[in-house]
């Protein structure tokens, strides 16, 4: 058998031509990389990360495991189709060898096997089995095809709008599979051999068809296939579909502790063109859901960066929320990608910026404990106060950084993309904290604590949020609260929340003082107050309606007041609500026993 | 004797309107008109972190852009924080941060 | 005799019926409050000729009393149409028109934190300095009289961050006089009002804020305080910018005084919604226009005196009382 026919030449080239090119793609991604994250993979390689990967790999590349979590249809649409499609070659090549025995054979020859197999003997087994994985796939197939016209019965509200690579692509892969069925069935029509789906459908066409009619057919159909197979394959490095060659690569990466930074770097190649463009982060981002904004998703942001066509706007308008990057199924680090762009588009070095913040000390009292209040807190002095009444109820000696007014944390600076510059606040910070010797460091300003865990080299001073360090005093018995009868919701910042992972203790603190009621969408799904710093490009007026929509929310808890943990969020969901909106610290402070 | 700042832009002359050029400041003006809706209460400048420190003025800067007085004002703009308490406190609800950034993109032609 | 209910018994509400009564109509007053008198009740004196507030209020009250209208006091109107008032308690009136002057809602200088308003002491409101004019008693927190007064102009009012776009128009002088009080008072004491414009509308206020300049030698300072801290000899710091020097400014003040806007009433709302009235963007009550159906609302038989449409000073109130009166009467008589 000579496992050739003319209609294979467009597969074919197609599949030379992808492997060529995403090997290509591989190679300068992997050889742009910085020298450090090349030993990271050197070692990791030998290592037990290996194994993990390879487990995330099953997981999420082929079971999607994580798109389930969100929504099971969607979910099984995915995994259909990768899963599906996966062990149609996967059993493919074991049916080959069923029939033929363990020796070479060309690659087009398992693909096409169907049509050069018609003269052997049929095993039955297989052919049922590729049937049903080919229904499989199928279905997943219906289901993309639905999803196109009908989102919102999948439980998308919006679905993603696509270039013209993807276009093609998406097309072509439609119509893989609806091919292979014809192209089999018809072959079965001729020769027999189909199981209970190509058999059945095949008898049909016998009944209506004359043999030359059939022939003819067959011949078109296998055609057709291979075209859509070669036309995918060429336009896959192009398209969307270049998320299923580097999904793989990336999580083993991942596993093997790679970054991306505030600076574009080559992982970054491995994280823009591992997004399959689900649009799953389209739902979530409430520019869109509130603002009707429909262009900045991550999505879009990450087409616009991969192709080069990356607007201001585009990157600019975002909250940094992460409520996306929650969802994202792939698990792409959509905050550091935008912070990269935008540093990208508006980083200057220049060392003489900040040089005024020579000599400057501002700072007052003296302990072992440090507070941070940040500039946010000082238009917020009902937050300041109470965190004077706690350090004083728990009898702690505090050194006060910035209470008479201090520098900027940087975070604010970095998020906008002026990354160097940001750093020289970070370095008078650190050295303000250092030069005054405390051990420990306590701010009420998750926009602050964020960027001194992330961004700060703060060895030996441990920094933690208020509502962490109240908690802790709680524990110790140096904080006596009394349990009252209020009723409270809680608003998780996003910095705070999603940012540092801090959402258990803001809880356990105000149940301390009275009854916690949780707005529907909590914790890791939080929504965004909407005045993030992040943000530079909406409006005062959408961020107002951005609030009234949050407080809507909580309010629909029935609690009397709600409570936050930032001020920035304080101030925001104030302009939203008449219900009284207020830190964790004052009502901690009206507690104290 | 005007004081000097390093930079020229205390320079004690008068604002000629006809011989600024103020395509730049028509450009600003276009991208975030609420800047028109400055009433100049000086909040900003009052809140701002980085004028503890500072003779940065934010509202007297944007006042010049607007008046097409471009020199030394991308070098001033450097010495805002962008920490956001001006969005805060501004009466008028500007959004000052952003001020701050297409001033320096106009002015600074990146 | 046709009988037209007035919402709201303050000085637009006791004019209207007072005028409905000299025309011939039947009016009814429904207070929420145990008293008559509305947001004039506990003020001191009035700019800007500085006529005790008392005086006019118990002229006024003197004159309702001797009219014989008929008053309903600590009552409310649930809902209401041009012909029949609900009440909250379940009592239902029927009447030939209503007269909506149920004022306004003084801004809570609480929501503008960074003023520390109810946080520190000697923060206070023009309300509360208005409530201590008459109490006989203004002074420091501990007692002591204040060296250095602050005024704050336009809290709660031009100010988008709490959703108050209008000028509340009567603070300015309101501000002006209690300045000129508090220099009479504490003759020592330096006062400096902190504004953003200065906007004399009035008859003989652009007179008194000349006088508060001259005489006084009240100082006035262009520029909105961005935030008050406490300092450690319990006096407040504050920071705002001297816009005419385009300098920083900070100083030390015994008391600062937030000069409170008016704000619509929160439930205007929930009364437009029932009689189907327009709803202005700042929460007011909409006439029907500005010119000549300005008492008028955009419902037949439904009429607005007073704040309830707007910001106005007392004698604007009362002039708006008599037309809205008159407007009404002329509509049940037909």
């Amino acid at each position: 058998m000579s496992f050739f026919a003319p209609f294979c030449l467009p597969f074919i080239i197609g599949a030379v031509f992808m492997f060529l090119a995403v090997g290509w793609k591989w190679i300068r991604w992997i050889y742009w990389l910085p020298r450090a994250d090349k030993m990271l993979i050197l070692k990791g390689i030998p290592s037990t990360r290996t194994l993990g990967a390879i487990r995330e790999v099953v997981m999420e590349s082929l079971l999607h495991r994580r798109i389930f979590r969100v929504n099971r249809l969607l979910g099984y649409m995915h995994m259909s189709l990768a899963f599906g499609w996966f062990l149609l070659i996967a059993v493919g090549w074991i049916e080959t060898m069923a029939y033929m025995g363990i020796r070479w054979i060309p690659i087009q020859g398992h693909v096409f096997f169907k049509y050069f197999s018609t003269g052997l003997e049929h095993k039955p087994f297989f052919t049922f089995v590729m049937d049903l994985l080919l229904l499989f796939v199928l279905s997943g197939v219906g289901l993309a095809w639905a999803k196109r016209f009908m989102s919102r019965k999948m439980g998308m509200r919006r679905t993603t709008k696509h270039v013209p690579g993807d276009r093609i692509a998406l097309s072509a892969l439609w119509f893989i599979f609806p091919a292979r069925l014809l192209a089999e069935s018809l072959t079965s029509a001729l020769h027999g051999g189909g199981g209970f789906l190509t058999g059945t459908l095949g008898d049909g066409f016998g009944m209506m068809f004359s043999p030359l009619t059939l022939y003819g057919m067959e011949q078109t159909a296998w055609w057709f296939y291979s075209s859509c197979l070669g036309v995918f394959f060429v336009a896959m490095p192009f398209s969307r579909y270049m998320h299923i060659f580097t999904e793989i690569p990336l999580i083993f990466l991942r596993h093997y502790r790679l970054r991306s930074t505030e600076k574009e770097s080559s992982l970054d190649n491995f994280q823009v063109e591992a997004c399959s463009r689900c649009g799953i982060c389209i739902d979530p981002c409430q520019l869109q859901s509130v603002l009707n904004i429909n262009t900045v998703q991550s999505v879009y942001f990450l087409r616009d960066r991969r192709y080069g066509m990356l607007s201001r706007e585009t990157a600019d308008n975002c909250l940094m929320c992460g409520r996306c990057a929650e969802r994202c199924p792939v698990g792409i680090d959509l905050n550091t990608l935008r912070i990269s762009s935008r540093d990208k588009m508006r980083n200057l070095p220049d060392e003489r910026r900040y040089g005024y913040l020579k000599g400057v000390d501002r700072s007052s009292g003296a302990g072992k404990v440090g507070y941070f209040a940040g500039c946010m807190t000082l238009l917020t002095p009902r937050i300041l106060q109470a965190m004077t009444r706690i350090f004083d109820a728990a009898g702690e000696e505090v050194w006060w950084a910035d209470r008479n007014g201090g520098v900027c944390c940087g975070r604010p600076l970095k998020l906008s993309g002026e990354t160097d510059a940001a750093r020289k606040m970070m370095e008078y910070n650190t050295s303000l904290f250092r030069t005054h010797g405390i051990t420990t460091l306590v701010t009420s300003c998750p926009i602050c604590l964020k960027v001194f865990r992330e961004d700060y080299h703060l060895e030996g001073i441990e920094v933690i949020h208020h509502s962490e360090y109240i908690l802790r005093m709680v524990k110790l018995g140096r904080l006596h609260l009394k349990h009252g009868a209020d009723r409270f919701t809680y608003h998780d910042p996003c910095e705070l929340g999603r940012g540092c992972g801090i959402y258990d203790e803001p809880r356990e603190v105000i149940e301390a003082v009275g009854e916690l009621l949780e707005p529907e969408q909590t914790r890791e799904h939080a929504l965004c107050c909407g005045s993030s710093v992040a943000n530079t490009a909406i409006s005062d007026q959408q961020q107002v309606q951005l609030a009234r929509s949050v407080t809507s929310e909580l309010e629909k808890t029935g609690a009397e007041v709600i409570v936050t943990a930032c001020p920035l969020c304080k101030k925001a969901l104030g302009r939203g609500t008449k219900a009284p909106v207020r830190d964790l610290a004052e009502v901690v402070a009206a507690a104290v026993k | 004797m005007a004081i000097n700042f390093g930079f020229a832009i205390s320079k004690p002359r008068a604002i000629d309107i006809d011989r600024n050029n103020l395509r730049k400041s028509d450009e600003i003006l276009r991208e975030m008109p609420e800047l028109q809706t400055c009433i100049g209460c000086g909040a900003c400048t009052a809140s701002c972190t980085a004028g503890q420190f500072t003779d940065f003025n934010f509202r007297r800067m944007h006042t010049l852009v607007r008046r097409g007085e471009y020199q030394g004002i991308y070098e001033e703009m450097n010495k805002c924080m962008l920490c956001g308490k001006c969005r805060l406190v501004c009466p008028r609800g500007i959004n000052t941060r952003g001020v701050v950034m297409l001033i320096k993109r106009k002015l600074g032609d990146f | 005799m046709k009988r037209v209910v007035v919402i709201g018994g303050g000085v637009a509400g006791m004019q209207t019926a007072l005028r409905l009564s000299e025309q011939g109509v039947q009016p009814v007053i429904i207070e929420k409050e145990a008293e008559l008198g509305g947001k004039l009740r506990g003020w001191h004196v009035l700019f800007p000729s500085f006529t005790p507030a008392d005086e006019v209020l118990g002229e006024l009250k003197q004159r309702v009393r001797q009219a014989g209208v008929e008053v309903m006091l600590s009552t409310e109107v649930g809902e209401f149409s041009s012909n029949e008032v609900k009440l909250t308690d379940g009592r239902r009136m029927a009447c030939d028109s209503v007269v909506v002057s149920t004022g306004f809602t003084l801004f809570d200088a609480r929501i503008k934190e960074e003023y520390g308003y109810g946080i520190y002491d000697n923060v206070y409101t023009t309300v509360d300095i208005e409530r201590m004019f008459n109490e006989g008693r203004v002074a420091k927190a501990d007692g002591t009289a204040p060296k250095r007064i602050a005024f704050l102009h336009c809290v709660g009012s031009r100010d988008e961050k709490v959703g108050q776009k209008h000028c509340s128009r009567v603070c300015c002088i309101t501000g002006v006089k209690q300045a000129m009080e508090m220099k009479k008072r504490f003759p020592e004491a330096d006062v400096f009002n902190f504004y953003m414009d200065i906007r004399m509308f009035g008859p003989g206020y652009e007179e008194m804020y000349r006088e508060a300049q001259v005489r006084y030698n009240i100082h006035f300072v262009r520029g909105r305080i961005s935030e008050a801290a406490p300092t450690i000899d319990g006096r407040l710091q504050i920071k705002a910018e001297d816009t005419l020097t385009g300098r920083p400014l900070h100083m030390s003040v015994d008391m600062l005084v937030l000069i409170v806007g008016m704000r619509a009433n929160d439930d205007n709302a929930a009364l437009a919604a029932s009689a189907g009235l327009n709803l202005a963007p700042s929460g007011f009550l909409e006439p029907k226009n500005l010119f000549l159906d300005n008492v008028k609302s955009n419902v037949e038989g439904i009429f607005y005196a007073g704040t309830v449409s707007s910001p106005k000073n007392i004698g604007e109130s009362l002039n708006e009382a008599v037309a809205a009166a008159d407007a009404a009467a002329k509509y049940v008589e037909e």
